[in-house]
């Protein structure tokens, strides 16, 4: 099967976040490629090792988006496609789900999957969108991907079960970070990953329009979320703080 | 004048809660600005839901019914949300932020060229277009964003807004919809594990979750007794969902379920960033655990510092007694 897998850099949401006057201040150095995208990579490269085939990642950003792409390739993705752009765009889910769709327009491949969402928006749009841009079959949410006479069959988490879903092909899935752990990339696959092809596509070549590139939405800035204060502490008698604190649930939070 | 339209979302025969949340607030937002408030439920069998539905204040109400949608599948319901929204015309289209919603909102708003706002935890209406806070960066930070367009998508988080009755006696459209099979892209082949008779936990009013310090059949005995004596949904950390132990759809946490109850019970959970961004926006929270140092204690209102096998058993014996 012909994989591509869009992965995006995404700041690391685990470094300190500090916020100055609405703007959000990110350590440059601690960009890393989204968790969910990895554990897309990750079951694309299960499949490729099982059934044979080719997996190709395709990532939009600044040139710093290299080290991101390499990182994919080491952890054994076969090729990768960088469209490169400045990094001072705004764009949001439908820019970058219409540069993707673009892009893949006459591409040609059996699946394309993304992570559900990207860590630092959390928006979780893009796959849908290049889906219904490019009409293909698709869900979202993946748990676990199977292929079955030339079929990908998805297992997807719903609101209250799991739900095993058959789709033809090509097709796009999002994939949730709970199919896998991604695999650490070793030295071998770190020194293969310098020699692998990448190619640059310079996004004014993909001849979208101002438009089309134009975000609909604006962060018009960020603030710190309410904090919530530690409340009381009980430490004692395992028999006199629970009769206690059950108590106070009672006449006190009144949520009993 | 505008319209702003709501999704009514249902699952297992009834009105998910949290869209009835949403059309609380939508409502409201229509009368402040002279618009009207409508809604559409679509469902094998919608229109049993339509009184439900008039007790929160919409004006008209879609009703699109259909067998095809008994099994949830993303091609029949984008096709007829796209069909009530030809027919509505709305300014926004706002729908509790569920899977389903997850699974279909980024094709509607590609499919009719409109902005989105996914998962906020408020919104309101301005010049053109919406604002709204969104939780962002694992759920570390809030976000302001604006989204301007003829037409605005918005999924709202559940337990953001509170329900408020407003009956009104709404003009009821049913839409004709007709779906052949070989328009159906995605199979659902099966179904292959349900929380079944458990609660679902973006509606639950109360939720006991377990972490990784209940480590046996007699932990996962008290976490059940405690949520049945609280009529509570039972919720789990990641480690414990992935061991197997709990059910993957109980998962809380920023990968599992956003969830805002009245009342949290944190069982064993050291309170990892991952976690506390499904549930940090419950409105009381009660933690137990043995390790006086654990982050969730800096967000809890009421902390336990012991060991769970020894605080549960009586907890849950003086809940009971509170509740009789």
């Amino acid at each position: 099967m012909k994989f591509y897998v869009c992965i995006k850099m995404v700041p690391d949401v685990n470094a300190p976040l500090q916020i100055k006057d609405g703007q959000l201040i990110q350590d440059a150095d601690r960009q890393i490629l989204n968790a969910y995208d990895a554990s897309a990579v990750e079951e694309a490269l299960v499949l490729k090792e099982k059934h044979g085939g080719e997996v190709e990642v395709v990532c939009i950003g600044s040139a710093k988006a290299s080290e991101t792409i390499r990182k994919a390739l080491a952890m054994g993705a076969d090729k990768a496609t960088h469209i490169v752009a400045s990094g001072d765009e705004n764009f949001d889910s439908g820019s970058y789900a219409r540069i993707l769709a673009k892009f893949f327009e006459d591409k040609e491949y059996d699946v394309l999957s993304l992570g559900k969402q990207a860590q630092d928006t959390d928006a979780g749009l893009t796959g849908s969108m290049v889906a219904a841009m490019l009409s293909l079959p698709y869900t979202t949410n993946a748990v676990g991907l199977k292929a079955q006479d030339g079929k990908l069959i998805v297992k997807r988490q719903g609101d209250t079960g799991q739900e095993m879903i058959e789709l033809p092909t090509p097709c796009a899935v999002t994939c949730s970070n709970d199919m896998n752990e991604p695999r650490i990339p070793n030295l071998k696959g770190i020194m293969a990953s310098k020699r692998k092809p990448m190619e640059q596509v310079e996004l004014s070549s993909l001849d979208l329009s101002e438009d089309e590139l134009t975000a609909s939405t604006t962060v018009l800035g960020y603030e710190e979320k309410p904090e919530r204060e530690a409340g009381k502490k009980f430490e004692g008698e395992a028999d006199e703080i629970a009769r206690e604190v059950a108590q106070l649930l009672d006449t006190e939070a009144n949520v009993i | 004048m505008s319209t702003i339209l709501t999704h009514i979302a249902i699952a297992d025969g009834k009105i998910k809660r949290s869209s009835l949340e949403v059309l609380s607030h939508c409502k409201q937002l229509a009368d402040q600005g002279g618009h009207s408030v409508e809604a559409v439920v679509v469902d094998s069998n919608a229109s049993s839901f339509v009184e439900g539905i008039q007790k929160y204040g919409a004006s008209k109400v879609y009703v699109v019914e259909d067998p095809i949608f008994k099994n949830h599948m993303n091609t029949p319901l984008l096709k007829a949300l796209v069909k009530v929204m030809e027919s509505a015309n709305p300014s926004v289209f706002a729908f509790a932020s569920t899977e389903s919603t997850k699974d279909i909102l980024g094709a509607l708003a590609a499919n009719q060229n409109a902005a989105v706002l996914p998962d906020v935890s408020s919104f309101e209406l301005m010049d053109g277009g919406v604002k709204a806070k969104r939780p962002v960066m694992a759920a570390k930070i809030i976000s302001n964003t604006q989204a301007k367009g003829d037409t605005v998508l918005v999924s709202v988080r559940s337990g953001s807004y509170d329900l408020a009755e407003n009956e009104t006696s709404a003009e009821v459209v049913n839409v004709d919809f007709c779906m052949e099979d070989s328009e159906l892209q995605a199979i659902l082949k099966e179904i292959i594990s349900a929380s079944g008779d458990t609660i679902d936990l973006n509606e639950a009013e109360s939720i006991v979750a377990a972490g990784r310090g209940v480590k046996d059949e007699e932990g996962q005995k008290l976490i059940s007794e405690l949520a049945q004596v609280l009529n509570a949904g039972i919720g789990a950390s990641r480690a414990l969902t992935e061991a197997g132990i709990y059910d993957p759809s109980l998962q809380i946490g920023q990968t599992g379920k956003v969830v805002s109850p009245q009342l949290y019970i944190a069982v064993g959970i050291s309170g990892a960033i991952q976690h506390v961004a499904g549930m940090a926006n419950s409105k009381v929270i009660v933690a137990i655990n043995k390790d006086p140092d654990a982050p969730i204690f800096e967000i809890s209102d009421y902390g336990i510092v012991g060991d769970l096998y020894k605080v549960l058993p009586p907890f849950i014996e003086e809940l009971k007694k509170i509740k009789n």
